[in-house]
């Protein structure tokens, strides 16, 4: 009985320590969420009077093949997850990287250069999008000037495929990738001192160390990194809006900037929300689908 | 668990009542205080919205302070919503009937849509013809839809045609003299062109400000983009129009390849393009930069007539307005009518013929009356709802083919596609 009391008790401390939280999340996502559900079932134009209930017709719009609202969709689909399938991986191997080369590094530079990696991350998007355009610029840009420097002729970094990929893939890791090395320098330094210690007596080298130690130890984390980096590349929005506007002709418009236009330019909020349902849904699946893969793993090496 | 799930809802619970009587809350207190105002003062506010959020926010400002101590029977309380979502937060005002201005600023291009929807106050029962012949026609025709007018017009802003006086001097041209042709715009475009030092007569831009040049080369062909209720992307006018511009890529070459988002601007800015299309707005950033430029009309660059495109910005009043505050709101455009040379301080025209015929105008700086001399034959974007459905692949189209990527012919033909699928 006086068992139960406390954890009652403690049980309502911890739930008051949420609060906070929980009730920006209510306000702030649950809600909102709840609503774009309610928003996508309506044929829902900003300015019109009337909003009526049309059930599931948006996305039987978007899935019938050939539409203008399927086409606009799926074209955007096809380059956002374009753009996941370049990032992604090295969003990884190279924040993983960083973190292996810093954690080389002698205690007081690695502060140094970790404040450093981390800094582009602090940036709004905006201003990372304008340091490459001039970066970038095919006639008067930073880059090409060096190009031509050496002799090499101009590169159309933002107007031609593929550079416009390479260059927004580009942007993104300079930007965002202190994230993910900071997270894998702080697993890194949770696997036991004793594991590196045992396979030194054992004769091991480096490689095999970071296989058979470092990779499996770290494996729960690389799962988070591998699913935020992808839930965050599914958002890409910015930089293609700033650095391409969608060029050359639609080839990076992502399926963001296509239901952003749609809800606020075209006023579809209806068919708009719809899309975004759709894409919520799609990076739930592709998440659990990352989850199921990697866990099973986990278990049996431990 | 249960007490856990209990929490949660009485949480909810608890922060849909404070939403809801927060609301309550300050809707009374608007009430009360607007009471208040007419006991004791008798000045009524009005609420009026803008997305002036650049250099022009001051010079309106102005105007507003101007009118404020001018008169007591109103206050405008002028509001600055940004440019970037000025018409979501507009959207958003007229969709609730909440927060809404009394008055606020539409673009030439917006009206259609919103007179389409019934939300904007038709002027033509509250204002006579003696009031909009103080306008210039062409924007008083750009604020009406169906002889019916719903706005009155601040100013027109068309593109206008800009070039870096140095580099025309270097080049051995008369830096007082822009071309006024597509002749003499080839021909200096080429003597301005060196391509060992890197340096262009024209950037041909492969995004904005498209959406201003590519029409207005079109309408100087003596084309349009709809016609007969139709997109109407294939015809001799826009292919020539696109030809040309491609043209001074590829085969007069004096312009640089793929020029990417505002590459031109920085071109123009480094001075390594000799001539700009831009809208008046842009003058801004040529004084910060400290160059020494010129402005003027736009060359006759398609082979028919003069034309230019342009946009205007408009005074409009929300259908849902008191009829008490309207009359206020006229007295107030009344007065921007008569004052509002500071709105021409900022390089923009302002449409009404009090402040645009004076000879303070023809003073005010060099930027007001060269855009004033479009006004005559000014043209702005069809009035067919959801036109940006149209114009984004005809933009992708004008992309493409400029960047080398695809012909002139099939680029339009694809966008005649889609656009016409799309407006469907």
């Amino acid at each position: 009985m006086y068992n139960q009391k406390t954890t009652l008790k403690s049980k309502f401390t911890s739930f008051l320590f949420v609060v906070p939280y929980l009730f920006l999340f209510i306000s702030f996502l649950f809600f909102p969420l709840l609503y774009g559900i309610y928003i996508s079932f309506h044929d829902y134009n900003l300015l019109s009077q009337e909003n009526p209930f049309i059930g599931l017709e948006n996305y039987m719009e978007i899935f019938s093949f050939g539409s203008s609202l399927s086409d606009l969709f799926f074209e955007g689909l096809w380059k956002t997850i374009q753009f996941v399938i370049y990032s992604v991986p090295l969003l990884v191997i190279i924040g993983l990287g960083l973190a292996l080369l810093l954690n080389s590094l002698p205690g007081k530079i690695r502060g140094l250069f970790r404040t450093i990696y981390f800094i582009p991350y602090a940036i709004s998007v905006s201003v990372i999008s304008i340091l490459f355009l001039w970066i970038l610029d095919t006639n008067s840009g930073l880059l090409n000037n060096f190009l031509m420097k050496l002799g090499i002729s101009p590169i159309a970094w933002l107007t031609e495929l593929p550079y416009a990929w390479i260059s927004i893939v580009g942007a993104t890791i300079w930007w965002t990738i202190g994230f993910n090395m900071i997270i894998f320098i702080n697993a890194l330094n949770e696997v036991p001192e004793e594991l590196y210690e045992a396979s030194s007596i054992d004769g091991a080298g480096a490689w095999s160390n970071f296989i058979h130690i470092t990779l499996p130890s770290i494996r729960p984390i690389m799962l988070f990194v591998v699913i935020t980096s992808t839930i965050a590349s599914f958002n890409v929005y910015g930089q293609p809006y700033l650095m391409t506007r969608g060029g050359p002709g639609d080839s990076t418009e992502v399926l963001l900037m296509s239901i952003v236009d749609q809800a606020f330019n075209q006023r579809e909020l209806g068919s708009a929300s719809a899309m975004a349902i759709l894409m919520a849904l799609i990076m739930i699946v592709v998440s659990i689908i990352q989850f199921k893969i990697s866990s099973p793993k986990k278990q049996g090496g431990n | 668990m249960k007490f856990f799930k209990l929490s949660i809802f009485m949480l909810l619970m608890a922060a849909i009542v404070a939403c809801s009587s927060e609301g309550e809350n300050t809707d009374s207190d608007n009430q009360g205080s607007d009471e208040q105002d007419n006991q004791n003062t008798e000045t009524q506010d009005i609420t009026f919205w803008a997305p002036f959020s650049g250099p022009d926010g001051p010079k309106m400002k102005e105007i507003v302070d101007g009118y404020n101590e001018s008169q007591a029977d109103y206050n405008v309380d002028f509001q600055i919503v940004p440019q970037s979502d000025y018409y979501t937060n507009v959207d958003l005002a007229f969709n609730g009937e909440e927060n809404m201005p009394d008055a606020m600023i539409m673009h030439g291009d917006q009206i259609f849509t919103y007179s389409e929807k019934g939300v904007l106050k038709n002027l033509n029962d509250l204002l006579g013809d003696e009031t909009t012949d103080q306008y210039h026609e062409t924007a008083i025709e750009g604020a009406t839809v169906d002889g019916n007018l719903y706005g009155l017009p601040l100013d027109i802003h068309p593109l206008m045609l800009y070039w870096n006086k140095d580099l025309f001097e270097a080049a051995g041209l008369d830096p007082e003299t822009p071309p006024t042709n597509r002749e003499e715009f080839i021909e200096y475009a080429q003597q301005l062109t060196d391509p060992e030092q890197n340096q262009y007569g024209f950037a041909v831009p492969t995004l904005w400000p498209q959406q201003f040049i590519f029409p207005t080369i079109v309408a100087q062909n003596g084309g349009s983009l709809y016609e007969d209720g139709q997109v109407n992307f294939t015809s001799d006018a826009v292919v020539e129009a696109l030809q040309f511009e491609k043209a001074l890529i590829e085969e007069y070459e004096v312009s640089p390849k793929n020029v990417q988002q505002d590459g031109e601007v920085t071109l123009f800015l480094q001075g390594k393009s000799a001539m700009q299309l831009n809208g008046p707005w842009m003058m801004q950033q040529w004084e910060d930069a400290g160059m020494n430029y010129g402005v003027a009309p736009v060359p006759q660059l398609g082979t028919e007539q003069n034309a230019v495109f342009g946009n205007s910005h408009n005074f409009v009043i929300p259908e849902k307005t008191s009829d008490e505050l309207t009359e206020g709101i006229l007295d107030f455009l009344g007065y921007v009518r008569d004052n509002g040379m500071a709105w021409a301080e900022s390089g923009q025209a302002p449409a009404s013929k009090p402040v645009y015929t004076s000879d303070e105008f023809q003073e005010v700086n060099k930027q007001s009356p060269e855009v004033a001399k479009q006004f005559d034959y000014a043209v702005f974007n069809p009035k067919v709802e959801n036109w940006g459905l149209a114009t984004d692949p005809l933009m992708e189209a004008v992309n493409v083919a400029l960047l080398g990527q695809a012909s002139v012919e099939e680029a339009l033909e694809e966008a005649q596609e889609k656009a016409s699928n799309s407006l469907e």
